[in-house]
């Protein structure tokens, strides 16, 4: 490994592991600030992203459109109460990119919901990200999770 | 059979089915949908024959996804397997998927490119038309084995459908019964005619799948009652509210419907501000910090900011905002269904346009901020409604008729028409 891979390593993944611990112990919105004001976080099926097709059904071009969305997700929208668990693995810095660290690792998302206690493999993928370390933290300038399947299972509210 | 004193008849079921024999829909009649009908086994599949297999059409994409010669798509209508080809003609050919010799999908993927249709397990070849060109060792080998002399490949080719397309939207029908599609489509052709008036440009898919009945999703588009109180987003944003000017069309035969809303004709009125004050979906707390994503053009030229159109069984258009798509619905049996969004924009939009049309994503489909309630509330009836063998559904907003609401947004009106088409085609 490169000595910057191996120097930051620690670090970024950290910040993934972060993100996800967010998301699951419900403090969603813990995650924008671990994303750069003006970065971008985009959720895209894998069937677009093989093609070259540029649809994502999450696209937030800012923190503050993803505060937007989880304010939405808390105030506005209707869905049946559930809960992920994310299990991650493989990740890797596998280059540098406009001075940002490239990073990629896998997710599985095991959606449980409250109200039956139904489990069901809900989402899995590759996140490709770039991280900025040159900051006192850590922080995505780009998050991309592509999940694997061309389907998503009845809906996606909390953010991946 | 007595009648009711409402004069209409209670009908009994004289279908194939024994089961759906004895299935009695309620007294009500237009106005009531009991809940076995999204649950029984019996129904489904009856349902697969009469309506998918039958006089209706059914939409497989857009010309844009199979754009030139050779290009295939493989899609379903209900639950049949079906390829949507072009021609080396520039055609457009629909088909079965299902090799004549022995069963076998012929082609596997979504998309894909070939000068024939081949399908591997014992080399029959196809022409893009589903014309039977070559079926391997046809002849024999060196004086043995092969077809009998009588084989005639005109004979095997795979069933093939009528298509039919309208500004660059693609159905195809089982049945020689079907009237034309813009015939079958009757008035409600406008709304699709206002919006694909260029020629189209696929910009992605998202596919939802919903674990509920394919009939509690298709009501749905039909329904305009809950657009505005269970979308927080539209009525806080002022995209689509109930003062709002607007309006509603439906075909001559109530097959299909399609409404329409202007943003920023809101009527003040005294009953309006009374229900509103009280529905969730004006929720002053809903401030956006970054109000963009509102931003819409009026790039039709008529003020009209959303129009949902719906045909029947399993289509819909819309138009939301900028967001453009198509929402083809397949049924998984009697508890699933795939809804395949299929967003465009013209072949002449512009960066700036496209970036708009792809940031409003974020409003539809299965992570919409608008829309995600519409598959949750589908799955909860299911939840709440169990096996279906007690209650009905009640539809009455608007009045108990087929023509009763007429063009308010704030009727049931669509839905009636729904079960007065679905009742024909199943016989019950």
């Amino acid at each position: 490994m490169p000595p910057l891979h191996e120097q930051h390593f620690r670090a970024v993944e950290n910040l993934i592991y972060e993100w996800a611990r967010a998301v699951d112990e419900d403090r969603v919105e813990a995650i924008c600030d671990l994303l750069a004001p003006d970065g971008r976080y985009t959720v895209a099926s894998r069937f677009n992203h093989d093609r070259g097709l540029p649809l994502a059904i999450i696209d937030a071009h800012s923190a503050a459109q993803l505060r937007d969305r989880i304010k939405s997700m808390r105030i506005a929208n209707i869905y049946e109460p559930h809960h992920y668990r994310h299990i991650i693995s493989a990740v890797q810095i596998t280059g540098e990119q406009q001075g940002s660290l490239v990073v990629r690792s896998n997710f599985l998302v095991v959606r449980t919901m409250d109200l039956d206690g139904d489990m069901k493999l809900y989402s899995t993928g590759q996140a490709q990200d770039l991280v900025d370390v040159s900051g006192t933290a850590p922080r995505f300038v780009q998050r991309k999770l592509v999940f694997d399947s061309r389907a998503v299972e009845t809906l996606m509210v909390i953010p991946l | 059979m007595c009648p009711n004193p409402s004069g209409m008849q209670a009908s009994i079921v004289q279908g194939p089915s024994k089961r759906s024999a004895q299935r009695q829909w309620p007294a009500g009649g237009v106005n009531r949908a009991p809940y076995w009908v999204y649950s029984d086994p019996a129904i489904y599949a009856q349902e697969q024959q009469s309506i998918f297999q039958g006089a209706h059409w059914h939409y497989l994409g857009l010309e844009d996804e199979v754009p030139e010669p050779g290009c295939y798509k493989t899609t379903w209508i209900g639950e049949q397997s079906v390829l949507l080809t072009r021609g080396e003609d520039g055609s457009l050919n629909a088909m079965l998927n299902r090799c004549a010799h022995r069963g076998n999908m012929v082609c596997r993927e979504p998309f894909g490119s070939a000068k024939k249709l081949y399908c591997v397990y014992h080399a029959w070849s196809y022409k893009l038309n589903g014309d039977l060109s070559h079926a391997a060792f046809q002849h024999g080998l060196r004086g043995e084995g092969g077809l009998p002399k009588d084989f005639e490949l005109s004979e095997h080719g795979l069933r093939k459908l009528r298509v039919g397309s309208i500004c660059g939207l693609v159905f195809a029908t089982f049945s020689e019964q079907t009237e034309p599609l813009e015939d079958w489509l009757g008035e409600v052709a406008a709304g699709i005619r206002r919006v694909c008036a260029k020629p189209l440009k696929v910009l992605g898919y998202d596919t939802q799948r919903i674990h509920a009945n394919w009939k509690a999703y298709h009501e749905n588009p039909r329904d305009s009652y809950h657009a505005n109180i269970l979308h927080t987003f539209y009525g806080t944003f002022g995209l689509s509210r109930q003062s709002q000017e607007s309006g509603m069309v439906l075909d001559a035969a109530g097959r299909h419907v399609y409404f329409y809303t202007k943003a920023g004709t809101e009527k003040e009125s005294g009953d309006y501000k009374q229900t509103a004050s009280t529905l969730r979906s004006h929720n002053d707390d809903l401030k956006l910090e970054d109000p963009s994503i509102l931003k819409w053009r009026d790039e039709f030229g008529d003020g009209v900011s959303v129009q949902i159109l719906t045909t029947y069984p399993s289509f819909v258009l819309h138009q939301i905002a900028n967001s453009l798509a198509t929402r083809q619905l397949i049924p998984r049996g009697p508890g699933q269904s795939d809804l395949v969004w299929t967003y465009f924009g013209f072949a002449d939009d512009d960066e700036a346009t496209t970036r708009a049309r792809l940031t409003q994503t974020n409003l539809v489909g299965s992570a919409g901020m608008v829309s995600v309630e519409d598959a949750a509330v589908c799955e909860m009836m299911r939840r709440a409604t169990g096996d279906g063998s007690a209650g009905e559904s009640f539809i009455e907003m608007g009045g108990r008729g087929l023509e009763s609401g007429g063009n308010s947004k704030l009727s049931e009106r669509a839905i009636r028409n729904f079960w007065h088409i679905y009742r024909q085609d199943l016989g019950l």
